[in-house]
């Protein structure tokens, strides 16, 4: 995982790219879950708020919404994991990011979002 | 307070992920859950399922008493025989599913629900007066390993016990030196062992089997496989396919409900009337038509109308989709080959009846 992602405390990430985020899930959750099965993912051009369930991720055992670490509309869904959901799991897959959004979020959107190294923290 | 099994260190140091099911602190897998599937149906696996529940019923009136509290006839069954069948309340509803083994005459065994051994208990206390009998629960006593999978019976032999219990049979043997009872039972629709040894010896037991069985390529396997190898046999798991508002003829079950069985049994009448009428509902296996997962809750929907609920479903490694039971109403127009819908997140998404079991069962054919 890239060191300069901020991360929730439930185990979302948001990584900053020019002008656009790229938002996905942990390493931690993605250990977690174990083998993901399925990946449901918003349609490009909708908008969501912070906190805002915006993805759906099953793994063999249940299903878990992702929620957004900041507001923002979508820009771009990964594909490539809709259709296998298993590269999730697969550690020489670098491309493990859900969507890229477009965000106006201000500090106060940012200020509850840990820095990965706190992040891994709070985790162990 | 969790309750750990003997063998709960070893999990631990196995790497395994624990979670709490039914009061214990169990291990749901150990690597990955459907590597762990696929292992059990083309090699061998090893699971601790030291959390069951094993009762002992002896004594002059066992027999009577027996088929007093379940709808299959005991008195057929033979020395070292086991049955399928349920504990039933006055209504005909499931208290628990399970499995009673003739140990020899007046003295049975059987094999309850870790999540229900303490209402099964309860219930059989109450139906004990006027009989002479004696209730033992021997659980924390025993511990049970379930050895399962096609590699099974050449392990097993491997081990000095040429001849295997037949499917349902049981047999006092030794397994290193060790006293157990193994029987040809399990919960996945694959040949296989259960196998129940004194506490004190478990530990030994499960570190033999898994060296031995390394040439057979024996893995350890944990509850999340459990789930997934039992749906795919279309096998009950009580608290969610089974509980005590459903009779066994409306879980599928009247293949272990005889019919000219002659003692009266709790729920007798509803359940000799449902085999004759149907139930209120009835279970049936679904296939997803899309790549959505159908779980446990969701609702079911034919013509707009609510029919029915998910019980079990999940994917299947095997057939490579996703599949479900699930009870609807006995509608005269749906049968295999429907179509109807269940509600996943706000959208309704199609799924086709489909036979039970969803994959191919390869145990009872075993000697």
């Amino acid at each position: 995982m890239n060191e300069n992602a901020l991360c929730t405390k439930t185990h979302e990430y948001v990584l900053e790219q020019g002008k656009q985020y790229e938002v996905g899930i942990t390493d931690y959750a993605i250990e977690q879950l174990g083998d993901i099965v399925f990946i449901e993912l918003p349609e490009v051009g909708s908008e969501f708020v912070k906190n805002e369930a915006f993805a759906t991720i099953e793994s063999v055992k249940a299903a878990s919404e992702i929620y957004m670490p900041i507001s923002g509309k979508i820009v771009e869904i990964n594909e490539q994991l809709v259709n296998s959901p298993e590269l999730l799991n697969d550690e020489t897959f670098e491309d493990k990011w859900l969507v890229k959004i477009e965000s106006s979020a201000d500090q106060v959107e940012f200020a509850d979002l840990l820095d990965y190294s706190d992040y891994k923290e709070e985790i162990e | 307070m969790t309750k750990q099994t003997f063998l709960h260190d070893k999990h631990v140091k196995l790497g395994a992920k624990m979670v709490d099911f039914a009061g214990w602190h169990m291990p749901v897998q150990y690597s990955s859950i459907i590597e762990e599937h696929k292992t059990v149906r083309t090699a061998v696996g090893i699971f601790d399922v030291s959390h069951m529940g094993e009762v002992i019923v002896s004594g002059e009136d066992s027999l009577p008493f027996l088929n007093k509290i379940v709808p299959q006839d005991i008195s057929k069954l033979i020395d070292k025989k086991a049955v399928y069948c349920q504990l039933t309340n006055k209504n005909g509803g499931i208290i628990d599913d399970l499995i009673i083994y003739k140990l020899e005459d007046k003295k049975y065994l059987i094999i309850a629900n870790a999540s229900r051994i303490d209402e099964d208990l309860n219930w059989m206390v109450r139906n004990k007066v006027g009989f002479d009998v004696s209730i033992v629960n021997e659980s924390h006593n025993y511990s049970l390993l379930a050895v399962q999978g096609p590699k099974t019976k050449e392990l097993i032999q491997s081990l000095g016990v040429n001849e295997l219990p037949g499917f349902f049979h049981i047999k006092r043997s030794e397994l290193f030196n060790i006293n157990v009872w193994i029987s040809r039972t399990g919960y996945t629709g694959e040949d296989g062992v259960e196998i129940l040894v004194r506490n004190e010896f478990s530990e030994y037991l499960w570190d033999k089997l898994i060296e031995t069985g390394h040439q057979y390529g024996i893995k350890p396997i944990g509850l999340g496989a459990r789930d997934t190898l039992r749906l795919e046999a279309a096998l009950h798991l009580y608290g969610n396919d089974l509980d005590e508002e459903t009779t066994p003829v409306e879980a599928g079950l009247s293949w272990s409900i005889p019919k000219d069985k002659q003692d009266d049994y709790n729920g007798k009448e509803t359940i000799l009337n449902q085999l004759q009428n149907g139930g209120r509902k009835k279970l049936i296996g679904l296939k997803m038509l899309d790549r959505n997962i159908a779980r446990h809750g969701y609702d079911i929907y034919y013509n707009n109308e609510k029919i029915g609920v998910v019980t079990s479903g999940g994917v299947s490694p095997i057939r490579g989709d996703n599949i479900a039971l699930a009870y609807i109403k006995p509608l005269d127009n749906l049968a295999v080959g429907s179509t109807i819908q269940i509600l996943i997140r706000d959208k309704l998404h199609n799924a086709e009846i489909v036979k039970k079991p969803f994959v191919e069962k390869r145990n009872k054919e075993n000697k």
